[in-house]
């Protein structure tokens, strides 16, 4: 298990990451979500010991992460790239052999992977003549060559084509199910609402939730949409019931609870006909607006 | 770098895992070190360059040897009868007095037909024949005036040594008081300062060049890594000392190979020609000159590198490592400058004492306990500039936007 305890890094006078504590289990993957400039990439940094926080530290299965432990993690910076005049093959071969991989091994994985993820004609060309779509699968590629015991992502998904993300999303889900845990940040919320365990929300350096999104949704205020086929205006006039949007037969609203609900949608039936009775669930991007405004 | 090796591991597959991390651990510099040296020895302008230096020096030698020398004098010499044998034999032992090596090889005819048949064949050089009271030197074509004026003192001094005795005294008695010594205050005859002042200026010129182009190769391969932005990737697979080792060491080994390579074929070139006397001492200095190239090269080796981490593009580095450069080109000019106790105390200042030193060694006036000295200050200081070199480096390698100040490298945390 990796977890970071009381990370932060202060830059002058800008204390980008602010006493920042959260897990990622082994086997499961964590969505790390928050704006431009909320501390994301600081604190990944500082989790690879690329950056030396200012306090705080991280641990790998319960002891602090050595040097050693970090070699072992597989990383994609924000700012990434690969040797520009360098065969891609002998350029993964060669970050292979950095992460501790005899030259062998490291050949044949990266060999393999480039077949996976359909470079398999394009071993001996340069980066540089690769398109920008197939660079970023070798980048993707160098991340997870060395076996990594865990991955630390930065934005893996950013600038990937749908057939690139579900290859990735794929992969992820192969280094899960070994038991790696991943942490990935994201701006594309429903892809982390779709694949991640769990979530980081950062705001401002600091964690302002965190958890399932099942339990980010938990404290979330029950909501529904009610369609009818009769006009929807008598709905104003239910106790219990706050009307949030009404538009003819359409009406959102919130129900003080459950059986409120229901005994709403009770009357419904016996007035008219009912198209539609909908729990809405609060989408990611919804809860992370929350929590960012709080 | 800790890995701890005292962890037990507990299956097999850690195992794997542990020892790989542990090989990496050890030795990741090593890998950096030998992307250096694959990068630089598949580079075909390197190679062509290298390739292009060496023929030209060969070339040098090869023309002096052509030109100018052409080995040891060596003549063949007809003759038809024993008394120009005995004159040839005073010849050779007249030209073998400054070259050892020559030699003057006798052919012994029948008659004047016969020898003049062997000149016309160009077997021979000339053929000594007598005529009259004296004697003649027939040539075919061009004479020889080396030859000419060996034969002719030959027969001087061979009639002169025979007229001595029919007069009932010796040669040297006719001789004595005739003889002019020469006295050099400077110690060294013409000549062979000559060479020493060429040597010298060859092994500064071969520094400043190796330097220079190889200081601008570590901090180009440092800033094509912050350029391309595979430098993070790096930077979290190994640690940021074992990166700057690995190019240091990498282009140190460049620099020296391609060093000692000139110099193994500027000594090679030079038994090729009249200068071969000078080969034990020009070997004795090269020796000396090496570890004076080695940590002259390491003494700027990592400064060079934190230049290329200051700079974030290709375009940055010509800024970045202009200070580098002046103190080269100071180096050079200076040291080739200095005189008298300038020179003394310029030969062990670091750096300069990679110019200096070997050329005080050259000409005479440097002991051998001066050197070491001169070494061992190079080295207290290479781990000066290496401290500061690395602390430049760490600090202002990940910054990949802009230039990076002197200032905010030297006291940016990192």
């Amino acid at each position: 298990m990796l977890a970071v305890h009381g990370l932060t890094r202060q830059y002058g006078e800008l204390r980008a990451v602010d006493n920042v504590t959260f897990e990622v289990p082994a086997g499961k993957m964590i969505g790390f979500v928050g704006g431009n400039g909320a501390g994301k990439t600081t604190t990944m940094r500082m989790i690879m010991g690329v950056l030396a926080p200012t306090a705080g530290e991280v641990s790998w299965e319960g002891r602090p992460a050595s040097p050693g432990d970090r070699t072992r993690f597989g990383y994609m910076p924000e700012e990434r790239g690969l040797y520009p005049k360098q065969p891609v093959l002998d350029q993964l071969t060669y970050l292979g052999r950095l992460h501790g991989m005899t030259q062998r091994a490291a050949h044949g994985r990266a060999k393999e992977l480039l077949e996976r993820f359909g470079l398999g004609e394009r071993l001996k060309e340069k980066v540089e003549k690769l398109s920008l779509g197939n660079q970023q699968r070798a980048q993707i590629i160098a991340s997870v060559l060395g076996d990594p015991v865990a991955l630390i992502l930065d934005e893996p998904f950013s600038g990937l084509d749908p057939a690139a993300v579900d290859q990735m999303a794929d992969l992820l889900r192969e280094h899960t199910s070994t038991g790696v845990p991943v942490l990935f940040s994201s701006h594309q919320l429903e892809l982390v609402d779709r694949l991640c365990d769990g979530i980081v929300v950062l705001h401002k350096g600091k964690v302002v939730a965190q958890g399932t999104s099942e339990e980010l949704r938990g404290n979330a205020p029950l909501r529904y949409v009610l369609s009818l086929t009769g006009d929807a205006g008598w709905v104003r006039g239910v106790p219990g019931i706050r009307v949030l949007d009404l538009d003819g037969g359409t009406v959102d609203l919130e129900p003080d609870s459950e059986e409120v609900a229901q005994r709403l949608l009770a009357e419904a039936v016996t007035r008219g006909g009912v198209r539609e009775f909908t729990r809405v669930r609060p989408s990611l991007s919804e809860i992370y607006r929350e929590v960012a405004a709080a | 770098m800790s890995t701890n090796t005292s962890l037990k591991p507990e299956t097999s597959v850690e195992t794997g895992a542990v020892t790989a991390a542990e090989s990496a651990a050890k030795s990741p510099w090593a890998l950096v070190a030998l992307r250096e040296l694959q990068v630089k020895l598949t580079d075909r302008n390197f190679l062509l360059g290298t390739g292009v230096t060496i023929l030209l020096v060969g070339a040098v030698f090869a023309l002096q040897g052509f030109l100018l020398g052409g080995g040891p004098p060596s003549f063949k010499v007809a003759v038809t009868d024993t008394a120009a044998t005995t004159v040839l034999t005073q010849a050779e032992q007249d030209l073998q007095a400054s070259d050892p090596e020559a030699s003057v090889d006798v052919v012994e005819v029948a008659d004047t037909a016969a020898a003049e048949a062997l000149l016309t064949d160009e077997e021979v050089h000339g053929a000594l024949l007598p005529a009259g009271d004296g004697w003649e030197l027939v040539t075919n074509g061009e004479t020889d005036s080396q030859m000419l004026s060996v034969i002719t003192d030959a027969v001087r001094t061979t009639a002169l040594q025979q007229n001595a005795e029919a007069a009932g005294t010796s040669l040297d008695a006719l001789t004595v008081g005739t003889t002019v010594e020469t006295r050099d205050l400077s110690g060294g005859d013409e000549q062979s300062r000559f060479v020493a002042w060429i040597a010298g200026f060859a092994m500064a010129m071969l520094f400043y060049m190796a330097a220079i182009m190889f200081g601008m190769a570590i901090a180009n391969s440092v800033v094509e890594e912050k350029q391309s932005r595979i430098v993070e990737i790096l930077a979290a697979a190994i640690p940021v000392r074992a990166l700057l080792t690995g190019k240091v060491v990498g282009n140190t080994v460049l620099a020296f190979g391609q060093m000692a390579l000139l110099g193994a074929v500027a000594l090679v070139g030079l038994t090729f020609t009249d200068y071969d006397q000078y080969l034990s001492m020009l070997t004795e200095a090269f020796l000396w000159y090496i570890p004076f190239f080695v940590l002259g090269f390491l003494a700027l080796a990592c400064v060079w590198a934190a230049a290329g981490a200051m700079a974030s593009r290709t375009e940055d580095l010509q800024s970045t490592t202009m200070p580098l450069t002046m103190v080269l080109v100071v180096v050079f000019i200076v040291g080739l400058s200095l005189d008298g106790a300038a020179k003394v105390i310029g030969s062990f200042v670091p750096v300069l004492s990679t110019i200096l030193m070997p050329m005080r060694l050259l000409d005479g006036s440097a002991q051998w306990w001066e050197a070491v000295l001169a070494l061992g200050i190079t080295a207290a200081f290479c781990l000066l500039t290496i401290g500061a070199g690395t602390r430049l480096y760490r600090r202002s390698l990940l910054q990949t936007s802009g230039r990076v100040s002197l200032k905010a490298a030297w006291s940016g945390g990192e």
